[in-house]
């Protein structure tokens, strides 16, 4: 038994090795094509920040500063180096280290991510499970297909329109734009004045909370369709299985059946899916914090193509396939350690 | 005993009875063509779409980029002069939606084609061939694939400049990838095949093999998948076209309209409420489509 254990631990640490050496190049590969379609921009940034009055001196005193008149290999290779050091350059705008920008902004993105996940699984996974275990009953397994179907069909800056529509214009109970004061709730987190002044603290997170609850919406309920269908699809398949039929024979409850065995079954095969839902998430960041005005690094992205602004493009979006390819990495790992099948392939 | 008689089946009990009769024959009709609603919605919306699209020019009561002071802002009503209501330029939302059918039709098919195109080959290539054309092939997908489809077709079209051709080439090079991994699992499955080593004992060379038989016999499940696809090519290009880096203003897309009318949600809803509705009606089409498609053609996709 030990020993076997032991020679599992060295499958998967293997596999995890293996699985290192995929992701490096996979990593270096995105970061190139992110600097070369960066670098075959029209545009000038020196002409865009100076304006088309700009003198020639000035203009190429501009490129100097900036590096722009190296060869592209140089540039190139500097903006990896730096890029491992997590040194992204300055922002060409206000020349502020694009670096602190994106550290500012990562808050917001993570937590409309994780509030989003929270309602994508919150409406996503009963919907699913409740249509294929009632698939005989016609009104509740339409029902959910319908609004899976809605969820993928809406596009989230539609369905975000529509909620500050309705609950902040017409109804005004959610703020129009505006992230809420993340910043505070962060900074009391870190210096301890939560256990100082912990009703100031209620209030911040209240703020943050109250600012989040509509994007969080939005975002959450067009990703509730891709859980839903997921759960339904595994669902049926974990249903179909010997040991459903044995609790059945054992003459269990229905109920029993479905949320002790099926339900934790259900749980494994879905953790395969969260690596594509950070994707589908994080790209929907993009979209609904350009919709919402909310503060974010998908919000700075957007701002940042306008502004012609590249070094802060550049490292937004290095930053989000670093977060979708470790947030990969992470999930193939678990799953292998969860079963071990996948580190013995 | 009452019980059990009460549990004898309602239609040989009543058989006879003409007015339970005629509701379980209703019954059993409904259940039999219920399962075509979905995909005669979704076949209508895209006839819908491809007609007024081919028709715009007839069918917009407007110039689409006609400008008139004296119908600035002014709401949608049956009995008014713009049935949708007018934008801030005035001109009419009617004939912009329906000029935008086009835009979002052409990017929607045109950029599942290149995307087709680009990667069916590839990946049957990668699977059929093995070996190094399929390592490379399949690292490349691997790393074009950690981008998610809009932000790649965001940073093709940031780099190439907006326009509706940028729009097709990046929305279809994001979706490339996806095209790839499918035909090479396909190829790889197909492969194994008898029918497949027994072209290759007639002397069929890879080339031949590939286009008589692989491919032939992975169309139907790429086809699903191609619908499908169709969607996502119209969402990502509301996506792109309403972060400003889609089709050119004043060329009219949803998406454009869309963002145009943003800045007037409190006192204009509707300019943001029918483009949205226009766009999520195609996506629905397609989306019903292909899954409608599936069952048809592919029934083991269904996850069932």
């Amino acid at each position: 038994m030990q020993q076997w254990r032991a020679v599992g631990d060295e499958r998967l640490l293997q596999y995890v090795v293996r699985r290192l050496f995929v992701t490096i190049p996979m990593l270096l590969g995105t970061m190139s094509l992110v600097f070369f379609a960066m670098h075959v921009l029209p545009g000038d940034p020196c002409m865009a920040m100076l304006g088309d009055q700009a003198t020639g001196q000035a203009l190429n005193d501009c490129t100097h500063q900036l590096g722009l008149d190296r060869p592209l290999l140089v540039q190139y290779g500097d903006y990896l180096w730096q890029s491992l050091h997590f040194n992204f350059g300055y922002s060409l705008l206000n020349r502020y280290p694009v670096t602190t920008y994106i550290l500012q902004m990562l808050p917001y993105t993570l937590v409309l991510v994780l509030a989003s996940t929270v309602v994508a699984i919150g409406i996503g996974l009963p919907t699913g499970m409740l249509s294929a275990v009632q698939r005989r009953n016609p009104l509740i397994d339409y029902t959910a297909r319908v609004i899976a179907l809605l969820g993928l069909s809406m596009p989230v800056f539609w369905f975000g329109i529509l909620l500050l529509i309705v609950f902040s214009l017409h109804w005004d109970l959610f703020p129009l734009i505006g992230g809420g004061d993340l910043s505070t709730v962060v900074e009391m987190i870190g210096s301890g004045e939560v256990f100082v002044y912990p009703g100031d603290f209620l209030a911040a997170v209240f703020d943050v909370l109250h600012h989040l609850a509509l994007p969080a919406l939005a975002l959450g309920f067009t990703l509730a369709a891709t859980v839903s269908r997921v759960a339904r699809s595994t669902m049926l398949e974990v249903l179909n299985q010997d040991y459903i039929r044995t609790a059945r024979a054992k003459g269990l409850r229905e109920r029993a059946i479905v949320y002790k065995h099926a339900l934790r079954n259900v749980m494994i095969p879905l953790l395969t899916i969260i690596g594509l839902f950070v994707a589908l998430a994080m790209t929907g960041t993009v979209l609904t914090e350009t919709v919402f005005t909310r503060p974010g690094l998908g919000k700075m992205l957007v701002d940042a193509i306008e502004a012609r602004d590249y070094p802060l493009a550049q490292g937004a979006i290095t930053v989000f396939t670093m977060i979708i390819v470790t947030v990969n990495l992470i999930v193939d790992v678990l799953y292998a350690a969860f079963d071990p099948r996948v580190a013995y392939k | 005993m009452a019980l059990t008689s009460k549990q004898v089946p309602q239609t040989l009990e009543t058989a006879g009875a003409e007015p339970d009769t005629v509701h379980w024959q209703l019954q059993r009709r409904v259940r039999r063509w219920r399962k075509y609603v979905p995909i005669a919605l979704g076949v209508t919306l895209i006839v819908l779409m491809c007609v007024v699209a081919i028709m715009a020019p007839v069918l917009a009561p407007f110039n689409p980029s006609a400008q008139s002071s004296e119908y600035v802002l002014k709401g949608p009503g049956p009995g008014g002069h713009h049935l949708l209501g007018t934008d801030e330029y005035g001109r009419d939302l009617l004939s912009r939606i329906i000029w935008g059918t086009r835009v979002s039709l052409q990017v929607g098919l045109v950029s599942v084609l290149v995307g087709f195109g680009l990667g069916v080959p590839s990946g049957l290539m990668a699977g059929f061939l093995g070996g190094t054309t399929e390592t490379a092939i399949m690292r490349l997908t691997d790393m074009l694939m950690a981008f998610p489809t809009l932000l790649l077709a965001l940073l093709i079209v940031t780099a190439l400049g907006g326009s509706l051709v940028n729009e097709i080439l990046a929305i279809g090079v994001a979706l490339t990838p996806h095209f790839v991994r499918l035909a090479h699992s396909l190829a790889l499955t197909t492969k194994t095949h008898d029918y497949i080593m027994a072209a290759r004992a007639l002397g069929g060379s890879s080339l031949r093999i590939m286009l008589r038989h692989i491919f032939p016999n992975t169309i139907s499940t790429l086809l699903v998948v191609a619908t499908l696809y169709i969607a996502t090519a119209i969402r990502t290009e509301a996506g792109l076209s309403f972060l400003g880096l889609g089709v050119l203003p004043p060329t009219p897309s949803w998406g454009n309209i869309l963002s145009e009318g943003r800045q007037y949600i409190k006192d204009c809803p509707w300019l943001t409420t029918f483009s949205g509705l226009a766009i999520m009606l195609a996506v629905l089409a397609f989306n019903l489509m292909g899954d409608a498609l599936r069952d048809v053609l592919d029934p083991r996709l269904r996850g069932e």
